[in-house]
């Protein structure tokens, strides 16, 4: 009998291949990408939630971004809607607090609620939500707070395993919309994609990691 | 309708009530199943095509624009021609608007069988003999490559109205003659190979999805009777064919 080879593991899998870390390693110039467990309280859909990990999985090392920091999974209640939102809307102050700026992942509109609400929180001020599906907002002042709003759900039913509907957006445009968007993006939240597991996903996937590179650059610019 | 499909679904096409002719009311519309077989070729599959297009327009985002009733599936295997035929004329003389799910192009060659006079929109890649000869002009909408001769002389020496899929997909689809009532016939195939490919027939070049839904949306018609063929639902894993469809007929349904 020989002897067993040694075991190999492959790096485990994170957001677009970047380090993975903790709330205590956040700095105020990192982009925190966290996955969301949720997919039960705003527009549901089932399988929304898997996307966090579709996109960990399609992720390969080489083409991370410096300071892009993959933080895991929010714990979620998706059971008990108020504490649900409580402890979401607690855990993206914490993280907004260390002045990182930060991507939710996945799952459904209520983790772009919960981000809306920690956001206003933390800044203290009016901060906008400008959805990337309205178009281009081009009258906000360079500094003022905004929060991205990227649902998937808007792309072209071409780009979709199982689409809803023939008209949306390409990917490209998406990504047009994220470059174009002025102000100071201090967050993102990219939900509303039930991706199909398996090679009839390949396509929504790619596209989602291409929009997920889009948020996270377009957060590194910081205020513009 | 069988008992098995009843069991299989809680509602019918578009969330839509199973239900009788009896129960429709004037204006509604009647949703009947036809799942016939292609008899010819290697691209089967037709049959499916009603449960495919019910299943999948409970998923779809936009909302079924009319009420009516899903008289669910007719036997393929007895006469349906027949019972197909009796149906629609009874639907119509109660001014209800019979939405046929095909099926092969002979469900659809019925329903026109039933309404002899009426003009005929046909979006379908080739022109048809057995449609060309009916005693009013048939617009086709579509059009790709070669076509019959003797068909072809015919619909020009009668002056028919015809778009082929690129002047439709490059934007030329104005110009139609306004017509009080109008059947339509929806061969799936007309649709481009590369972006729908659940169809009986093959066709490269042909219109795309987004095209045929705008260009049957913006025609002002009263429809008689709609009719959908050509659908092979087991061609198209992700369902862009069935959804066409679905828009389509929304669309149509829409302008009502």
């Amino acid at each position: 009998m020989r002897d067993a080879a040694p075991m190999q593991f492959d790096a485990i899998p994170s957001f677009l291949g970047a380090p993975i870390g903790d709330l205590e390693d956040l700095m105020p110039h990192h982009v925190a990408v966290i996955g969301y467990f949720c997919d039960n309280l705003d527009r549901p859909a089932p399988e929304q939630r898997y996307l966090a990990r579709q996109l960990r999985y399609a992720s390969r090392p080489g083409n991370e971004q410096t300071n892009t920091i993959d933080l895991g999974d929010l714990n979620v209640f998706p059971l008990e809607r108020n504490k649900h939102l409580c402890a979401v809307t607690a855990q993206c102050a914490a993280i907004l607090t260390t002045g990182a700026r930060m991507t939710l992942v996945g799952g459904d509109a209520s983790g772009l609620e919960a981000l809306g609400i920690a956001a206003q929180k933390v800044m203290g001020s009016d901060v906008a939500v400008v959805s990337v599906s309205d178009g281009v907002v081009d009258n906000l002042p360079k500094a003022h707070p905004i929060v991205l709003s990227v649902d998937l759900g808007a792309l072209a039913g071409i780009w979709k395993s199982r689409p809803r509907r023939l008209g949306g957006l390409s990917p490209t445009q998406m990504i047009a919309q994220i470059d174009a968007t002025q102000g100071d993006v201090i967050a993102a939240a990219l939900f509303g994609l039930a991706p199909a597991l398996d090679d009839r996903g390949r396509t929504e996937t790619r596209a989602a990691l291409a929009i997920l590179h889009a948020v996270t650059e377009r957060l590194a610019k910081g205020a513009c | 309708m069988t008992n098995v499909q009843k069991r299989s679904m809680i509602t019918g096409y578009a969330g839509l009530p199973f239900g009788k002719l009896s129960q429709c009311e004037a204006g509604c519309v009647g949703v009947l199943g036809v799942p016939s077989e292609v008899e010819h070729g290697s691209r089967t599959g037709t049959a499916l095509a009603p449960d495919a297009l019910r299943k999948m327009s409970q998923n779809v985002d936009s909302d079924f624009p009319v009420r009516g009733f899903d008289l669910g599936n007719l036997n393929p295997t007895g006469d349906w021609s027949h019972t197909l035929g009796q149906l629609v004329t009874q639907m119509l003389d109660r001014n209800i608007v019979p939405l046929v799910l095909g099926g092969a192009s002979e469900v659809a060659l019925t329903v026109l069988g039933a309404l002899p006079d009426m003009p005929v929109v046909a979006a379908m890649p080739m022109v048809r003999q057995d449609v060309a000869v009916r005693s009013t002009n048939t617009v086709w909408l579509g059009l790709n490559n070669v076509q019959p001769a003797e068909v072809w002389d015919q619909i020009c020496q009668r002056k028919m109205i015809w778009r082929s899929a690129r002047q439709l997909d490059e934007g030329r689809g104005d110009g139609f003659e306004m017509c009080n009532a109008a059947i339509l016939w929806v061969d799936i195939s007309v649709l481009d190979l590369g972006h729908a490919a659940g169809a009986d027939g093959l066709n490269p070049g042909g219109m795309e999805p987004e095209t045929l839904v705008s260009v049957i949306g913006a025609m002002a018609y009263r429809w008689q009777a709609i009719v959908i063929t050509g659908l092979a639902p087991c061609r198209d894993t992700r369902g862009m064919s069935e959804l066409t469809a679905i828009e389509t007929l929304n669309a149509a349904l829409g302008n009502a």
